[in-house]
């Protein structure tokens, strides 16, 4: 397989599912603010928000202040915004096109039908109605395109390739999201109430689709190490951080037919000290300073072993989109 | 449904003067007839969202970028009866063959220039002569027209006439398949009572003459590696390419995924380098190859002509093949027949004026309203002036640029091209048509039965290119004995 496909196939996958990521948490920030009484803390939310979907630094860059509704164009639809859902969108039905010929005619078709429509959207005014709607249809869009991808796709090397880069996003983004609650967690730990502690870890669950899944196995008590326990370690929740990396590793065994050669030892051994990392730490038993920790870790983790797969494939700049 | 529908002074493919179809169309316009209004508007609609929802588009730039667009569908096909075809097909051949043995001679002894035929500062000062690159090489097959796109129109009289050898990257074939296939899915009826010629076996043939091109050097124990070498997705014709590889299950590769090292070519994949043997490219020439080409070129491989050279790879089309299909060559096109082959053209040209001749240039300056002026090295529709339909100022425009330059212009009187119902907006009217014919040369020849049928939908244009508003229409090759049905 050529390089630059296997490139495009791996952004591809890690941009869709950066935007279904993106548009879910935004669709539940939607509905909390509703719910939230003080301006304050809805102006606080949403500042986690921008970092859980993009760069502050950024945003500040191009805008003075936290604006409500300019961060909710910003995130969606804005062309300034390399992480806005439109951009996600865009990269990835253009990787898509460039591998088309190895790709599903459907897959090709449930991304190039949400482009046809993406025009329409641009168009309509910014009510809270269409910005639900544009929400669900990313998300939609998404879980449509896994659905064709595993009920067509020969376990190849394409189907590997894009599932590596669905696995790394999904991890990536639940040690952010985590990163992100602990902070809140900690910042406000002594001022707030249980009934705000609960609902940060509920927002954290609902952020990463994981509340049901985690009420079934803990009905309904919400204890920071049972959620983080659960987002972190559960073998078989498929967003949780130890879920994805196990199914990373596996599929980079499976790529190299079970054998590890010379160019592709650094980065087993990578994969291989993650998953040892993972599991070495007790989760419920750490300080949440030390929890901080371990995820800003496990993220730069995350970027050397980005780095490390395109260096062991020789993949190379994504397509770039005009 | 075709009742007010005029003929006129046109040669018409399906409807006779007397408001009555053809014999070749009668099966197809009894079965249309069984069509509601209705049943019409809405297949019509479907077909057109077909090609959008799987994004069969080329790509239009202007000032503001790219738009892709889908070419317009038009469901009223284009019937040839198999005695028509046969001959086409035979023209082709000739055709063909003519040209390739033209494209040999020209990048080596040059015969034809020393009997005085072509005379030589045509073939020098031709901007797609490379001389310096390619002369005295040896091709495979010693075939330089892997693939080639005739452009064939009818006159008044309905006598075929070629108006353009493309003999570069003629693009295009996709759409005769997605034409095929849209209208097997959407107007299933019209084929019941029809036996047509099937496109089925076409891409082997295809790809069968992509892979008989070994380069000399190649090695004989594996089986070879092609590729087709695309611009990349923001080329006008991209989807032509994905389909194209797709369907010959090559690989699709684009210029940085290819590297020369020692005079091989290989592809760069996730397990390292992998040699490449044949590349069907649809770049163009003056942008394969920074070092031998145009310096600027981001698109191509560097020292991929080196490699060529060598004959450790083979390029699809052949390189230079530019100087055999312009629009001052093509005049002599009738007499390459005859001195290569000894024979009569069987399909004709049309009469074309040379400009650089003084005497042709007073007549076609006096007589420019009648006639078709095109630039030589232009295609695609493009700086072309339609006599009869163009605007005085129009007119004085490209009397300045003859007479600037009358080498760079021919004319050519205005072809009653011939026209074929089209069904769009709700009703049947009459649009000028043409006919891509595509030809593959391997160890054989093969023309693909039927081919691309161009129609300017704009009521009364001339111009079917697709960059123009132009559509596509199926073409049905009628099987032995397909004209009669009981």
């Amino acid at each position: 397989m050529l390089s630059r496909v296997a490139d495009s196939l791996y952004w591809m996958s890690r941009n869709i599912e950066r935007a279904e990521n993106n548009a879910r948490v935004l669709r539940v920030q939607l509905i909390h603010m509703l719910e939230t009484s003080s301006q304050e803390v809805a102006d606080r939310d949403w500042e986690e928000i921008l970092e859980v979907c993009a760069s502050a630094s950024d945003y500040y860059n191009l805008y003075e202040r936290l604006d409500r509704e300019t961060l909710i164009q910003y995130l969606t639809i804005s062309p300034f915004n390399t992480n806005s859902l439109m951009n996600c969108m865009n990269y990835t039905r253009e990787n898509a096109r460039s591998t088309r010929e190895i790709l599903p005619e459907g897959l090709w078709e449930v991304l190039n039908e949400f482009h046809l429509d993406q025009k329409d959207w641009q168009e309509l005014p910014n009510t809270r109605e269409h910005t639900q709607a544009y929400l669900d249809k990313v998300i939609k869009t998404s879980m449509t395109s896994q659905g064709v991808i595993e009920s067509s796709m020969s376990r190849g090397t394409p189907y590997t390739m894009i599932k590596i880069g669905k696995w790394l996003e999904r991890a990536e983004k639940t040690a952010r999201i985590l990163n992100v609650t602990c902070e809140k967690y900690k910042k406000e730990a002594s001022a707030s109430t249980s009934t705000n502690q609960y609902y940060y870890w509920l927002t954290a669950l609902q952020f990463l689709n994981g509340y049901d899944a985690y009420i079934k196995e803990h009905p309904p008590t919400m204890e920071s190490e049972k959620v983080l326990s659960f987002l972190i370690k559960e073998g078989r929740f498929p967003r949780s951080i130890r879920y994805c990396m196990e199914h990373v590793l596996e599929a980079v065994h499976k790529l190299e037919g079970g054998k590890v050669s010379h160019y592709s030892e650094d980065l087993f051994q990578m994969l291989e000290l993650i998953e040892d990392e993972i599991s070495r730490t007790n989760i419920e038993e750490m300080e949440m300073e030390s929890l901080m920790e371990f995820l800003d870790h496990f993220q730069d983790r995350c970027m050397t072993l980005s780095r490390m797969f395109s260096e062991t494939y020789y993949l190379i700049e994504p397509v770039r989109v005009n | 449904m075709l009742t007010n529908y005029q003929t006129g002074t046109f040669f018409d493919e399906m409807m006779k003067q007397d408001g009555q179809p053809k014999r070749h169309y009668q099966w197809f316009y009894q079965l249309v007839n069984q069509f509601s209004e209705r049943d019409l508007m809405n297949k019509h609609e479907t077909a057109q969202l077909n090609f959008l929802r799987q994004g069969i588009t080329f790509t239009v730039y202007n000032h503001t970028g790219g738009t892709e667009r889908t070419m317009p569908f038009d469901f009223v096909p284009i019937i040839i009866p198999r005695h028509d075809w046969e001959k086409i097909e035979k023209g082709m051949k000739q055709r063909m063959t003519a040209l390739n043995h033209f494209l040999d001679d020209v990048y080596d002894e040059q015969r034809i220039v020393e009997a005085g035929i072509i005379p030589r500062d045509l073939i020098e000062n031709n901007p797609y002569y490379y001389k310096k690159q390619v002369s005295g090489l040896k091709v495979p097959l010693n075939n330089h027209i892997f693939l080639a796109g005739v452009d064939l129109i009818r006159d008044e009289n309905g006598d075929y006439r070629v108006l353009e050898d493309n003999l570069r990257n003629p693009s295009g074939m996709s759409y005769v398949f997605q034409n095929r296939y849209v209208m097997r899915q959407v107007y299933p009826e019209l084929f019941f009572q029809h036996s047509i010629e099937t496109l089925e076996h076409q891409i082997s043939e295809l790809h069968r003459s992509v892979i008989s091109h070994l380069p000399e050097n190649a090695d004989v124990t594996s089986s070879p590696t092609a590729v087709l070498l695309t611009p990349g997705i923001y080329n006008s014709a991209y989807y032509d390419h994905v389909f194209l590889a797709q369907q010959m299950g090559i690989e699709l590769v684009e210029g940085r995924d290819l590297t020369v090292k020692d005079d091989v070519v290989y592809m760069k994949t996730i397990r390292g380098l992998k040699r490449v043997d044949i590349i069907y490219r649809r770049i163009d020439d003056d942008f394969l190859d920074p070092e031998a080409f145009r310096p600027d070129s981001a698109l191509g491989v560097s020292g991929l002509l080196r490699a060529y050279k060598k004959g450790n790879v083979s390029i699809l089309n052949g390189i230079g093949n530019g100087v055999a299909d312009d629009k001052a060559m093509y005049v002599y096109v009738p007499d390459m027949i005859r001195f290569y082959l000894d024979e009569e053209p069987i399909i004709p040209n049309v009469e074309t004026y040379f400009l650089s001749d003084p005497e042709k240039l007073d007549y076609v300056l006096e007589n420019i309203d009648k006639l078709v002026i095109k630039n030589v090295g232009a295609s695609g529709g493009y700086d072309m002036l339609i006599g009869p339909q163009s605007e005085e100022s129009e007119r004085e425009e490209f009397k300045r640029k003859i007479i600037e330059k009358p080498s760079q212009y021919i004319a050519q009187p205005t072809i009653k091209l011939s026209r074929a119902p089209a069904y769009q907006e709700g009703r049947f009217y009459p649009c000028h048509v043409d006919l891509r014919v595509f030809v593959m040369n391997g160890e054989t020849t093969n023309v693909l039965p039927g081919g691309l049928s161009r129609v300017a939908l704009k009521e009364g244009s001339l111009v079917v290119n697709s960059s123009q508003g132009g559509g596509g229409k199926d073409t049905w090759i009628l099987s032995e004995g397909g004209d009669f049905h009981a």
